[in-house]
């Protein structure tokens, strides 16, 4: 025994003569300052939501010279100690909060340290100085993004589309009825165009869980064996699930690019599956981390909600060139890796791809999509957004897209 | 009876705490062989652990915040294999308790009543087991397993059907102010004193009763403990009973006593695993309710570290995670060999 723990000793020993050589060079304080962000449960590498953060913190941090943070949690549990820890450095310009479920925290650690700002995305905190509550209009972007999958379901003559979602929170409630607004206002624009009645079912499942791929796919895989024809993914790390199920789907069929179709969310994600994924609803989270940390280094940050629309450019659809942007802001090394993966000798192979995968789908129904943009921008057509369970289930029982404007007044 | 002070550390037994001190060193070296080959500075990293989870007021409330509903599934565990039985169903028993609190806080908001539904639904959410096991002969692997997965999806069923928070659909009710466990300070509330007097309360009841007594002696050795006139049957229903109060009581103070939300998160995010980790406490605990305090505590430790890992070291939590699965297996690998030895011991016999 004594020998043993004697031989622990020397290894210590030598392990600390190793780390203290090594210690000086790990810091570097050449920055001006530092910024913080937080990330929900989901955590990096969704290819959506969290990635997106990241995405506009790194772009803030090299422009403006700060020092970038990260810190992933755990479990829920994480929030409070993760934010809280933070605050207590009082070393960051702003600390951005990444989703709803913090709501919370910041709420508890923005009273504990009014002098610290914070950011929080998704979250609704409209009462503080110190907090910016990030929201965005996803049922704009969504009635694009339904009003895609209608048109295509109705002029390939099916009767369902589908909605894979993450947890059953307020914020996903405004991606449903924006996609179930887009649906009535297909049927109704198909039916103007051909003079022909079409009924198109929406099949929804909330899986519960943002970062289970598993989850996605098995739910993605019950909706297109009921007919789905156009799945949409609202789950992060769940949905990439919902893309591996429409690839087998059309695998299964012999066929390269669908439909069936999947839509993407939160980043263009048209690149994971090419062919597969027809276009995605686009939600800046980029552009909101990005305003928060501009505002707080140029002193204009203030305190309250900043809501990002179509208008706004907060939401979209995407199209091939926002594709290719995201996928150029990807390492050069995953680049690389990920065109050999997919099959394609060059960037321009892919781009090449990416539009032919969209004209499976006819002119007109892209031209029907702008269209609606353009009358829910100057405001012609408003767009439900629920926030508790009882006003989705108006808008769910409703029967044509007038009926859900009139729930969205 | 009067003891002198060293005979009392006799008693006691040191060697178990000294084999797991050894194995907590070995775990924390191969971890920063670890942290150095992805390229981190293992020194910087155990800095910032020990500085996040020790180095304030606010870390320590974390560290004993974490370890509170741990320590109690834990003892689940050890009271269970102290009578010779694997129970793992501290988890289910948690959510039960967990569930029953928001249900009956929100009937009467009482402190109390919330903690003592905890502890009774999780006992009996234990009781099919025990049942199943003394008068069936079923083993309490299977049957526990299976129940977990029962109680999983009926707690889940509870939270977004019947107990939903209509104006915040992701949550249950939240549990009224009246309800709450007060807060020390620092978000940590009196839950961590009375998990610790659960811990010596299972340890007098282990060592000092009769009943304890018989509990361990038929853990021992069934025939024997029946042979000289002990009820191994009771010691096995007892301890089934016992274990589910606690992590019931472990799963109620989880959710009276960790704010913001006192609520149950939809998909139950916020009550998943304890069970679980208290497995890995109670061998890393040797089994023992002191050890067990301790050694909760070092999880919790762990847990509340990772804050400022990531913030100042700079290691992402993928890594802490490796880092800390490898300090657990290596400290838990004692007590595993005796699981291990004993087990092949009974086989022989």
């Amino acid at each position: 025994m004594k020998k043993l723990l004697g031989l622990f000793l020397i290894g210590l020993m030598a392990l600390s003569v190793v780390a203290s050589g090594c210690i000086s060079s790990s810091e570097e304080e050449s920055t001006k300052g530092a910024i913080a962000i937080v990330y929900d449960v989901g955590g990096r590498g969704d290819l959506s939501f969290n990635d997106m953060a990241y995405l506009g913190a790194s772009k803030a941090a090299k422009e403006f010279n700060l020092e970038l943070v990260e810190l992933q949690s755990n479990s829920e549990d994480d929030y409070v100690k993760n934010l809280e820890t933070l605050a207590a450095q009082k070393k960051y310009l702003v600390i951005i909060a990444v989703g709803f479920m913090m709501t919370d925290a910041v709420k508890q650690v923005a009273d504990e340290y009014p002098d610290q700002k914070f950011a929080i995305i998704d979250g609704f905190i409209p009462d503080k100085d110190n907090v910016m509550s990030i929201l965005f209009k996803e049922n704009e972007g969504s009635a694009l993004a339904g009003a895609l999958a209608g048109l295509i379901a109705a002029n390939d003559g099916k009767d369902k589309v589908g909605i894979v979602l993450g947890m059953e929170i307020p914020v996903l409630y405004k991606f449903e009825a924006g996609y179930r607004f887009g649906i009535k206002w297909a049927e109704d624009y198909y039916k103007q165009k051909e003079g022909k009645d079409v009924s198109i079912d929406v099949l929804y499942q909330y899986t519960g869980s943002f970062g289970d791929a598993a989850k996605g796919k098995a739910a993605a895989q019950a909706q297109l064996s009921q007919g789905a024809w156009v799945i949409y993914q609202v789950a992060g790390g769940t949905g990439l699930g919902v893309f591996d199920a429409v690839e087998e789907a059309l695998k299964a069929q012999n066929k390269k690019m669908g439909p069936p179709f999947a839509i993407g969310v939160d980043s263009a994600q048209d690149w994971i599956k090419p062919g597969v994924i027809i276009a995605s609803m686009m939600k800046r989270v980029d552009v909101g981390v990005y305003t928060a940390v501009k505002d707080a280094v140029e002193g204009t940050f203030k305190g309250g909600v900043v809501e990002l629309g179509l208008k706004e450019d907060g939401v979209g659809l995407s199209t091939v060139d926002d594709v290719m942007a995201m996928f150029n802001s990807l390492p050069e090394d995953t680049q690389q890796q990920k065109l050999k993966d997919l099959g394609f000798n060059s960037k321009d192979e892919l781009k090449q791809y990416l539009e032919n995968t969209r004209k499976q789908v006819p002119d007109w129904i892209w031209d029907a999509v702008k269209e609606l943009e353009n009358k829910i921008k100057n405001g012609e057509i408003k767009v439900p957004a629920p926030m508790d369970k009882e006003s989705i289930e108006k808008v769910r029982a409703a029967q044509t897209w007038q009926e859900m404007m009139e729930l969205a007044e | 009876m009067k003891r002198s002070g060293s005979e009392l550390l006799k008693a006691i037994n040191l060697r178990p705490f000294v084999e797991s001190l050894i194995a907590v060193l070995v775990g924390f070296i191969i971890g920063a062989i670890v942290l150095l080959a992805f390229g981190y500075n293992p020194w910087s990293a155990y800095y910032w652990l020990f500085q996040g989870a020790l180095g304030s007021t606010y870390g320590i409330a974390s560290t004993l915040r974490y370890a509170t509903p741990i320590m109690l599934t834990a003892l689940t565990f050890a009271i269970g294999t102290r009578t010779g039985i694997f129970n793992i169903g501290a988890e289910s028993s948690f959510y039960f308790g967990a569930i029953a609190a928001v249900i009956f806080t929100n009937i009467w908001d009482n402190m109390w009543f919330g903690l003592v539904m905890g502890m009774l639904f999780g006992a009996l959410w234990a009781l099919p087991a025990a049942v199943l096991k003394v008068y069936r002969g079923v083993h309490e692997v299977i049957s526990t397993i299976m129940l977990n997965w029962i109680g999983w999806f009926f707690v889940l069923w509870l939270i977004v059907g019947p107990y939903a928070n209509p104006n915040d659909p992701n949550k249950t009710l939240r549990i009224p102010v009246n309800a709450r466990l007060p807060i020390i300070g620092y978000g940590l509330s009196i839950a961590i004193i009375i998990a610790i007097i659960a811990a010596l309360l299972t340890y007098f009841l282990l060592w000092h009763t009769t009943m304890g007594f018989g509990m361990r002696a038929s853990g021992i050795n069934q025939k024997a403990a029946r042979y000289a006139g002990m009820n191994p049957k009771m010691a096995v229903m007892w301890s089934f009973l016992i274990g589910g109060l606690l992590s019931g009581l472990g799963g109620a103070m989880k959710i009276m006593g960790e704010g913001p939300g006192y609520a149950i998160s939809q998909g139950g995010a916020n009550i998943y695993g304890f069970g679980f980790d208290g497995i890995g406490v109670a061998l890393v605990g040797r089994n023992h309710p002191l050890g067990i305090i301790l050694s909760a505590i070092f999880f919790g430790m762990l847990r509340a570290g990772t804050a400022l890992m990531q913030a100042q070291a700079h290691v992402p939590l993928e890594i802490i995670k490796v880092i800390q699965g490898i300090i657990v297996i290596t400290v838990a690998i004692p007590s595993l060999y005796d699981l291990v030895k004993k087990a092949i011991h009974r086989g022989a016999a």
